[in-house]
């Protein structure tokens, strides 16, 4: 595998490395011997992660770069003489419209910049909830050529981004010798503070809701998405095109939640069977129409049957591509829950 | 069926197309943004029919009657201007313009046009608003002396955080930076009371923690004190302060009312009917009654679908949309959005934000 070193003169930037992923895949690149990576950052953000990086591996190895991707001009000074584009910035939360301006609009501006640059690859870190289920059966597990939501509006904001992130690379052609790697993980976990992941169901007023079916939880250990990263940025030999990035012998729901109920926090917790999860969400979409804002539709039939059917990812083609999960599930599982625990 | 259009697909736009969509009587038809994908977004989410980049090219192909201009207030005046010359009625989002001459300019232009505008104060018909009027005209708290009003402000809200990542944000471009984007709600509750032309101003603004570096150096904390002939008031501004409030406290001869705009209660405070410490006594009993009575009159409001934090916006559209159809008065006089947008220059020229203050 191709290895970009400092002595490559290669610069690979990275978006979004001040989260939690982000910190995960710049530790990830900097321990396998990467240098020359470009921290493209907000201004106002807190970097003492990436300054205590630069203390460790020297002021050469990663580069911070202010600016804001809703910038035309910040982002081109960004992506002057870079190689390889790592994309994972995102905003998870916050107004509907500022993660629209932040993932889409920002993500458009940067595919525009990188399209007049000289970079080579393109890596960007997309969600499996991008997959349109709500027809698919369970029973059926969900690869790559699974259909991409069609009507993302009908789910989650945060879904609906990612979803016209994606489609961003295939409306406007990318130019010859330009290749783009899309990841899809599921949800993310480290020794960082525990999340929750809405795959399990809903927390209201200090509950948990646990909703559908327990079948396996799609999760992925942060250290093994950023190396899959890793892989896709500097590998040549994969192709272009979307990868999903899922652990293996992964725990259901149940074993989940039961878990970090004996181990981190005894959260109250109701299990709703499929059948009355969808009863809640026609009630709650019922609600809305009569009440309008004052109920939001956070459940719907659409999600439901989206989201918490139990479906099974394929991570297949990432493997085929090279990929072998650096941390196993259970290895990975212990010591996450023993820091949450702390 | 008035045919609706809107400029501006963020957050404020959000709110209005949501309130839009709750009338009866108006079809939100087209949206517009700047940039294409916020506009394609935005339609998706709310099912208008088309969208478009340019408000031009929208007002001459769609005909609306009412354009709503949810854009940053640096675009308010040209965008109003042009949908007023198309023969558009507009509602524009606070701040009107970024100071009275331009504000004024805008309203003889609605003026010539004969066009009808108004205001985004979305709080000014918030239903507790309104039954503070009705409880005025019954005569129940008196004279009004004095009011305050006072809002809180989530450095970290949607509406915050963005302001302090974003050294290209349109706020730093306000005259009165963070304060200036809402002193509108702060102060539009003040001028009902005060109809003087030049009430007395004071005003001092600072910045209390200086977040993210000097790029982002601007006043979180404000305070003004207004003096009119017969009403005196006190407007604050506090990033600061938790829990984050929004409040109203009229002070009249005969009672003193106190509106709660984050629970949406009303409540009266009267003086004890029993003697000494009986009186003391009750007080607290009769606050406790007032406040329960409030929260249940929320219960029939929120049975009804009018207890979210923007109906007062919603029952100015339908205000503004009657207004038009009906060729009569828009529901808020231009004179008090005219007063509101001078005492705002007023307040920043004593206040300049282009050096740090600090208290």
């Amino acid at each position: 595998m191709p290895n970009a070193t400092a002595a490559d003169g290669m610069t690979t930037l990275v978006t979004g490395g001040t989260g939690r992923l982000g910190s995960a895949v710049l530790e990830a690149l900097l321990d396998s011997g990467h240098r020359n990576i470009r921290c493209f950052v907000r201004p106002g953000i807190t970097r003492a992660h990436l300054h205590h990086l630069q203390k460790k591996h020297g002021s050469g190895s990663v580069e911070i770069v202010y600016g804001n991707l809703t910038q035309r001009g910040d982002v081109a000074r960004a992506v002057h003489g870079v190689d390889r584009v790592i994309h994972l910035a995102a905003s998870l939360r916050g107004a509907p419209a500022d993660m629209f301006l932040n993932t889409v609009v920002g993500s458009k501006i940067l595919f525009d910049a990188v399209n007049r640059s000289r970079v080579r690859r393109i890596v960007v870190v997309s969600t499996l909830s991008v997959y349109e289920l709500h027809d698919t059966s369970p029973a059926q597990t969900i690869d790559e050529s699974a259909v991409v939501e069609r009507r993302p509006e009908w789910r989650d904001v945060y879904t609906h981004t990612k979803v016209l992130q994606e489609q961003l690379l295939h409306r406007a052609p990318l130019r010859e010798r330009l290749s783009w790697v899309v990841l899809r993980p599921g949800p993310l976990y480290g020794n960082t503070t525990p999340v929750l992941p809405a795959r399990l169901g809903l927390q209201l007023a200090g509950c948990l809701l646990q909703l559908g079916a327990s079948a396996a939880l799609p999760l992925t250990h942060l250290a093994n998405c950023a190396d899959a990263i890793r892989l896709a940025t500097f590998d040549d030999e994969i192709d272009s095109g979307a990868y999903n990035v899922v652990d293996d012998d992964l725990p259901t729901v149940s074993e989940f939640i039961a878990r970090y109920r004996a181990e981190v926090h005894r959260i109250p917790t109701l299990r709703l069977p499929l059948a009355a999860t969808l009863l809640l969400a026609r009630l709650n979409e019922h609600s809305h129409k009569r009440w309008g804002a004052q109920v939001p539709p956070i459940l719907t039939t659409y999600r439901v049957r989206n989201l918490w059917r139990g479906h099974q990812y394929a991570n297949v083609r990432l493997k085929a591509a090279g990929w072998r999960q650096p941390i196993a599930t259970r290895d990975a599982l212990d010591t996450a829950f023993k820091s949450w625990r702390t | 069926m008035l045919k609706i259009a809107l400029v501006g697909c963020g957050k404020a736009g959000e709110n209005h197309a949501r309130e839009i969509s709750m009338l009866p009587d108006a079809v939100l038809v087209s949206v517009t943004d700047v940039e294409p994908l916020m506009a394609e977004q935005f339609a998706a989410r709310f099912g208008v029919p088309r969208y478009y980049a340019e408000s031009s090219q929208m007002i001459s192909r769609e005909r609306p009657d009412v354009v709503h201009i949810a854009t940053p207030p640096q675009s308010h005046v040209p965008l109003a201007m042009a949908a007023l010359d198309a023969g558009c009625h507009v509602v524009i989002e606070k701040p009107l313009a970024l100071n009275h001459t331009a504000a004024e300019a805008l309203v003889r232009q609605a003026l010539r046009q004969q066009r009808k505008l108004t205001i985004a104060h979305s709080y000014h018909f918030d239903p507790i608003c309104r039954l503070m009027r009705a409880m005025l005209d019954d005569g129940i708290i008196g004279e009004p002396v004095h009011v305050e009003s006072f809002m809180g402000y989530a450095l970290d809200g949607n509406f915050g955080l963005p302001v302090f990542t974003d050294v290209g944000h349109w706020v730093h471009g306000l005259p009165g930076k963070l304060a200036h984007n809402v002193i509108d709600h702060l102060l539009n509750k003040v001028t009902e009371f005060l109809p003087d032309d030049r009430p007395h101003i004071m005003a001092h603004a600072w910045q209390r923690d200086l977040r993210g570096g000097d790029a982002f150096a601007m006043p979180d904390e404000l305070r003004i004190m207004l003096k009119g002939a017969r009403v005196s008031a006190y407007a604050t501004f506090s990033a600061h302060s938790r829990p984050v409030s929004h409040y109203l406290t009229v002070f009249g001869t005969r009672n003193t009312l106190h509106l709660d705009f984050v629970a949406g209660t009303l409540t009266r405070r009267s003086t004890p009917s029993l003697p000494g410490s009986l009186g003391r006594l009750s007080c607290g009993f009769d606050q406790a009654w007032k406040h329960a009575q409030s929260a249940g009159s929320n219960v029939v409001r929120f049975v009804r679908g009018d207890y979210d934090q923007m109906s007062g916006l919603r029952y100015l559209f339908a205000s503004f949309y009657q207004c038009i159809r009906e060729c009569t008065t828009p529901p808020i006089p231009y004179a008090d959005i005219l007063r509101v947008s001078a005492i705002v220059d007023e307040v920043f020229a004593q206040c300049p934000t282009q050096q740090r203050q600090t208290a």
